[in-house]
Formats: structure tokens, sequence, C-alpha cells
């Protein structure tokens, strides 16, 4: 059982946690605004990685990985980080990025090198499930860290009970079939949507993420679902001057 | 899968049959059998066209009596039926394609077959009666696993409308096709062309597993498969479920053959090019693409995929384009069509190909600047991903070339492959051969190479030359020499040889062909590359720019500059005098011209 499982084995309603991109806004703030964000309250936590085609963000994640990687970002140099991670820090962490930065890296030795600094969960938007399945889930079990799958409202049911069956800490639901850093609407459609992934009774807690903005739309999302992330809104607030003392108001300001 | 019907007879219903192509038509020569065709005239088999094989069924005739009926009838392949022995097939083996059949139940013992593997050139695997077939029974397709050898074989024996899915999913990796006959009659020796049809198209859904071609989940070889987020996955899922019924359905077809004929204008062109013949002593011939309507090959691709969006009941159509010539003819078929068309295009391409903006806006599409990254293709790409992610249910994305997720690669190829198609035709026409020595082509992605490659794929004595863009050297530091430079990775959705950093980060590439200056190429091209199938190698700016020249002054064209570098490749290449090489003009220069105005001071 990793952080995670303990983590919603205890709490399982407004769940909050961040996403922001390491090596933004400068190289060795990693595990600071990790730490920050702990203190602040976050439950857990979400560290990308920067690519230079992220096709899923939208312009304010893209822009942090772009100046992420300009700062010298790789997987090299974040792991060489996080190797002070668990000194620091207790709540569950999970890498977030594309496939390809991994895949050079070698799937396995990002497993092995993940577990080791301590991470919990991977989420890799662009590894589809039947290369999962059928290449590297080993990697991932081997090394005790959940491969965590989004979905969206387009998603099919037989895809969704697909997914639920592979899970083994909690589903990323995705507010809209979007990009990240858009607003939340609660259109009659999304609710009906967050209604029938409930209706399905899934066995792993859902997480809903993309276009959470503030308290209001964080409070909406845990009505339908454990917990919810933002991530955009706060990579924001890393691009603004004196950000380290602003961490703090800033979740109290999402979850009061 | 191939497709065998057997048992013709009636010479009004052997033309129906022929007009469906089946690959095989059988007759059968056996007294006792109701399909026996004794008094069909030789003449009646004339008119089935030479891609059929005619196929002379017998079941223990003499071999003066076989040898005879051959010539008469003209047949090019023999299936023998009965006790034939080994040597009695080996007779036959180089003038006809040889058959053996055998009749199959659980007590059949696969070993007999070693002794004929030498002597045919295919299996049949029948349903074991006592009067040699034709019961209409299945046998337990299971048994079939028994077979070890490397012969391909036919099935046959009770396949029906009712079974012909589950023929469908045998794996077997010597399944070489399937045998039509009793199930598909109106009585015995008169084939019911309504079922047949039906067959024909649940048989041609299904992939044809072919050694360079791409398998059920996407991928050639090591490469391909669909590297997307789950938002994509419901579009690229509704594509892969419907694309091959769509483009394989007869309205389809007669519609886009329509287009390219009157509004494309093909056929293109094959012209034998003397002078360049002369100079690098070998037939070269010009496969005229630059004579398309909107001037380049992307045409055939934009064409298909807008019949393919209107048949998905898609309302807009959005597309990436560098140079401009995707974006143009994706705004010229939109125009045709009247869809709402969206062109993202690189904030520095569009200043690079400011007429093709303009032509794109005339036609009356929106072009959006890609403003992340390098601000060029592969940003324009993920801006298109991004927005089609944002409109999942009424936006089509016709993606230019042959790569991004399957099945993109497929379906790009297949509305390429008229290139190929229409070269084979034109060379049996030109010089009584339809296969060249040589083919090549210029790769960015690699569309019009996949064009010009695809029929000649699985024909290994045809030499398919690929040239990239070296840019200003291959080392250099700005090179688009994807194969040279690059390694496997992942990109634009699809596993693939791309231009990367050691932390995978996507290294932009450089050439002075717009067209040409794409980090990847299409997993197809990386699979033929990796087994050694194609030769991949690079041409630089100068070299580009100069046999560019060459070809005006020689030929009278003025070629596209991604076009110039697979004509600069002649300059490299040894031939012997017969040779007979195609190379694909892919685009005319016209749009180039600044470009060449620049480096040659005109």
């Amino acid at each position: 059982m990793n952080r995670l499982n303990k983590l919603f084995a205890s709490k399982n309603n407004n769940l909050l946690s961040i996403y922001f991109t390491a090596g933004y806004p400068a190289l060795n703030t990693t595990v600071d605004i990790a730490e920050a964000l702990e203190k602040s309250g976050a439950d857990f936590l979400e560290i990308g990685f920067p690519y230079s085609d992220p096709v899923a963000d939208g312009p304010t994640i893209q822009h942090s990985s772009e100046v992420a990687l300009e700062n010298g970002m790789s997987l090299k140099v974040l792991f060489e980080e996080l190797a002070e991670l668990r000194s620091r820090v207790s709540i569950p962490i999970l890498l977030m990025g594309y496939f390809n930065p991994i895949a050079q890296y070698g799937v396995e030795r990002f497993c092995k090198k993940a577990a080791e600094v301590g991470v919990d969960g991977i989420i890799v938007p662009d590894l589809p499930i039947y290369e999962y399945e059928k290449m590297y889930s080993s990697y991932f079990i081997d090394n005790g860290l959940s491969n965590i799958f989004l979905v969206t409202p387009q998603t099919s049911e037989e895809r969704i009970r697909k997914i639920d069956e592979l899970s083994n800490s909690f589903i990323y639901l995705l507010s809209s079939s979007t990009i990240t850093g858009y607003n939340l609407k609660l259109s009659d459609s999304v609710e009906e949507y967050y209604k029938r992934i409930t209706a399905m009774k899934l066995k792993n807690p859902t997480i809903i993420g993309f276009g959470i903005t503030d308290s209001s739309s964080f409070t909406k999302a845990c009505n339908y679902a454990n917990g919810a992330i933002i991530g955009s809104k706060f990579v924001k607030l890393l691009g603004e001057e004196g950000y380290m003392d602003n961490i703090e108001g800033f979740v109290k300001g999402i979850r009061p | 899968m191939k497709i065998k019907v057997c048992g013709l007879k009636h010479p009004e219903n052997i033309k129906a049959v022929a007009a469906l192509q089946p690959d095989y038509a059988g007759f059968i020569f056996y007294g006792k059998s109701p399909r026996y065709m004794a008094n069909l005239a030789a003449g009646a088999l004339q008119t089935i066209p030479a891609s059929i094989k005619k196929t002379g069924v017998f079941v223990n005739e003499s071999s003066e009596n076989i040898d005879r009926l051959v010539t008469e009838y003209g047949f090019n392949a023999v299936q023998l039926h009965g006790d034939e022995s080994p040597e009695f097939c080996a007779a036959f083996k180089g003038r006809v394609t040889v058959i053996k059949a055998f009749g199959i139940n659980e007590d059949f013992d696969f070993e007999q077959l070693k002794d004929y593997a030498n002597n045919v050139d295919l299996f049949l695997f029948d349903t074991k009666t006592k009067e040699y077939g034709g019961s209409g029974k299945t046998f337990d397709w299971a048994i079939l696993d028994q077979y070890k050898l490397d012969i391909p074989f036919f099935l046959s024996g009770g396949v029906g409308l009712e079974n012909i899915k589950e023929v469908k999913n045998i794996t077997h990796p010597q399944f070489y096709g399937v045998d039509l006959n009793s199930r598909f009659e109106n009585e015995p020796g008169l084939k019911n062309i309504e079922k047949l049809k039906e067959a024909f198209k649940i048989i041609k859904n299904k992939i044809q597993q072919m050694k360079y071609g791409v398998n059920e989940q996407g991928y050639y070889g090591d490469f391909g498969g669909a590297y997307i987020p789950e938002m994509l996955y419901p579009n690229v899922e509704e594509l892969r479920e419907q694309y091959l019924n769509i483009i394989n359905d007869d309205d389809f077809k007669a519609e886009f053959d329509d287009l390219l004929k009157n509004y494309v204008g093909r056929p293109s062109p094959l012209y034998h090019a003397k002078r360049y013949s002369e100079k690098y002593g070998a037939n070269i011939f010009f496969k005229r693409e630059d004579l398309n309507h909107t001037g380049s090959h992307k045409i055939n691709n934009a064409i298909g995929q807008i019949l393919l969006a209107k048949r998905l009941g898609k309302k807009r159509i959005i597309a990436e384009t560098g140079a401009g010539q995707h974006g143009v003819a994706t705004a010229t078929v939109c125009a045709l069509m009247n869809i709402e068309c969206v062109v993202y295009m690189g904030e520095i391409d569009m200043v690079r190909q400011a007429p093709n903006v303009a032509r794109m806006k005339m036609l009356g599409a929106k072009v959006v600047p890609a403003t992340s990254g390098s601000k060029t293709l592969k940003d324009a790409t993920n801006e298109a991903l991004r927005d089609w992610i944002g409109n999942p249910v009424d936006t089509h994305y016709i993606i230019g070339s042959v790569v991004g997720p399957y099945p993109y690669p497929d379906i790009v190829a297949r509305f390429q492959s008229i290139i190929s198609q229409e070269t084979k035709a034109q060379l049996l026409e030109q010089t009584g051969k339809e296969l060249p020595q040589y083919v090549m082509a210029c790769v960015g992605g690699g569309s019009n190479a996949m064009g010009m490659f695809y029929h000649f794929i699985e024909d290994e004595a045809v030499k398919l030359v690929a040239v990239e863009a070296a840019g200003k050297g291959v080392n250099s530091g700005e090179s688009a020499a994807t194969t040279a430079l690059g390694d496997e990775g992942v990109l634009h959705g699809s596993r693939t040889i791309l231009m990367q950093t050691e932390d995978g980060q996507v290294v932009e590439p450089y050439s002075i062909s717009a067209g040409l200056d794409y980090p990847g190429i299409g997993p197809q091209h990386a699979h033929l590359f990796k087994t050694g199938r194609g030769q991949y190698v690079s041409i630089t700016d100068e070299e580009a720019l100069q046999a560019g020249l060459l070809c005006c002054q020689l030929e009278g064209i003025i070629p596209a500059i991604e076009t110039a570098h697979a004509l600069a490749q002649l300059e490299k290449m040894k031939f012997e005098a017969n040779d007979n090489v195609v190379i694909c003009i892919s685009g005319r220069g016209d749009k180039d011209l600044d470009t060449y105005i620049n480096y040659f001071g005109y």
C-alpha cells in the first residue's frame, strides 16, 4: 500500500491536489514548492516534468514547460532534485508528463528511479491502455507505482470499466474534453457525466481535474468526486514575484 | 486475405463474379461434380481480367488432359483435389500456380504434407468427404494450429456469411485466403452475387497483413500505434472503426475516382524524361504529381479525407500546414464541399510562405498562427491536435502526411497510393513491364514517397529510395535528415524515428524546403528504414537547388524544392543501362520561385 492508497483509505472527500511544473520558474525549487504546499494543507501533489510538445496542455503549462526546458530541467535533473524529497515532504507525490522523455530515459529505469526517490504514482496522458498493458505495466507494478488513467465525458462505459480494473489508486476525471487551463463551466451535460460516473460505483476513488480554478469550482467538483486538482491556476502564481510567500494563501483560498 | 470463388460455369454469372474482383476464380473439371463446367467454351474465360487467377480444379485427372486444358482455357493455376502425388504436382510447378487440396477431419495427419512442400505453391484445406469436397460443411478450424509448414493455404468447406467473421479471426501465419463456393449459390454452379458482395465487403475490411503493412493494432513492425491522450481517444477510435468501411464502399470509391479524374486531373502523366535518361544512363520516368490541381500530390489525400469527413457527419475541418501546400489543398476541398476550414500554421512559416497564406484565405479558410514552441510545422500540428481535443464531436482533422496516430498513416497512404497504382499501369503500357528497378521520392513526413512506394513495397525486387533533407549538411546542426540523426521515440501520436535530445525533447529541424522540415517520419517509413526494405539518403539545400535548376534546363519543368531533393539523388546513383527508374515529381516549383531567385540571382 503506497502513500496514495493510505491517503484515500483515511480521507475520501474534499481532497485537494496541486500540479506544478518542475524547473519552473527556476531549477532547485521543486522540493521547496512541494514542502510549502504540504504545509499549506494540500493532500497530494503532481509534479510535471516538461516536454517540448505538450499537446494536452494550454498556454500556461506550455509556457512553464518551455521555461523549465530553457532552465535545463530534464528527468535526470528532476531525479537529482527529488533525492531529498522524502526527508522534507510526506504527502503522496505523482509525476506527470509525456511519454517520449520517459521512453528515452528508459521506462524500466524511470520506474525504478521514481520509486527510489519516493514517488507514488505516474500520470502519462499519451501512454495508451493497450501499450501500457502489453509492454510496460510490470515495471510500474514491480516498483509499487500507481499508473493513473484519464477519463473524459466521451469515454465509453466499457472503457471506464477497463480503466477501473487497471487502476489501483484513483481515476483522473477530466471536467470536459479540453486541454489544461480553461475554466470549468458546470453545464447540465457535465453534471450528467459526473452522475453517470457516480452511478457506475467504481472501485477506485475519482479526482476531477482540468478547469478547476478557485474555491467555487473546487467545491462543485467535490460534490461529484473525492477531490479535485488545480494546475494552471497555480502555475500562473509561480510566474509571479514572491510566489513562495503566496502559496499558503493560494491553497487556503481554494479550500478554507 | 485472398478470395477464391470456385465452381463457376455460366458465362453471364462468370462476368458478374469477375466484376467483384476475386483473387482466384475456380472452374471444376470433375464429371461427378454438380458444378462441372464441361459445356463452358474456352472463350467464356477470356473476359476475365488478368488480375484474377483462373484456376482449373481437377480430381485425379491425367497430366495430359490437365496440360491440354491449361492451354485451352488459359489457366493461371491448377487445383489438384484428388490423390495426386508430390511428383505429379511438381510437373506443373513453375508453369502455373499449383494448389494441392486436402480433405481435413480430426484425424488428419499434417505430417504427410511435408513431401508436398517443395512441389506446390499453395495448399487448400477442405472438409473431408467421400466425394472430394463440395459438402458445404466446415471442419474444426482449431485443427489448423497443427499445420506448421511455411506454404500458405486456402481455407475451404462451408464458408458462408454466417461464419465469415470467424474466418476473419483466424490468425494462422500461413492463412492465405478463403474459398467461397456452395454457400453463395442460388443453385450448384450459379453464384448469388449479392451474397458474394456482402462477403467481399466483410473480408476486405480486414486489414491485409503484409510484411511491410500495418497490423490490426496499427503497428508497422515496431512503429506506429496511437500514443494519444484520452481526450483524443474517441475521435481516433471513431475513425479507426469506420475508415475501412467507408473507403471500401462503392459510393465512396465512385465519388473519389470521379473527383480525382475530373477535378484533380488524374491520371497524372508518367513522362519518360529523355534528356535525364541520357544524362544518367537509365530510363528515367517522372510521375507528374506537380500537374495535379493545386500543384502537388497533397490534393489526393485532401479529397479522400474530405469525403471521409462528410460520411462521418463532420461539420468542421482542421488541418496543419508547413509550407502551405497541404493547407491550400485542404482549403480547396473545403471550399468545394462547403465545409468550415481552420488551418494551423507556424507563425514563422506564415511569413516564409505568405502567398500560400493568401491562397488559403481566398479559398475561405481561417489561418491560425501557431505561436508556441518553435512556431513551425510541428507546433502547428500540436495546435491542430489541441483544437481537436476541444472539438471532439463535430470536427475532422485532415492530417497532411503519413504521420500521426493510427489509423492516419494508413488512411493517408491509401489515398496517396493512387500514385503507384497509376505508375504500374503506365509502366506496363510504356515499357511492357509493370515493375521498375527503382522508385524514388523525397521524404518529409513521407506522404508522396508512401504513395509512390505503396504498390511496389511487397515486390522486393523494386528498390525504394527515399530522400531526406540534409539542410546545410547532416552534421551541420541544421538538418532534417531524420533517419541519419534521429532515434526511436514517440511523436504526434505514433512511435517512429524522430530527431530528439538525449532527454527526449523534440529537436527543431532545418531545411530550405518547408515541406521537408519535419523532425519525424511516418511510422511505415521508419519500418522500411529499419528493415532495410527502403534506402534512406539525404541531400543538402545546395544539391537540391542545383538539381532543381537542372530539371528546368533539361526537361522544362520547374520542380518544388522538396522534389528537387529526390532529383539530386540521381547524381549519386549507379544505374544499369536498361534500368527503369521512376521518380515522383511531388510538386511544382512556383511556390519556391523566391528561394530559387535568391539563390541563383535571376
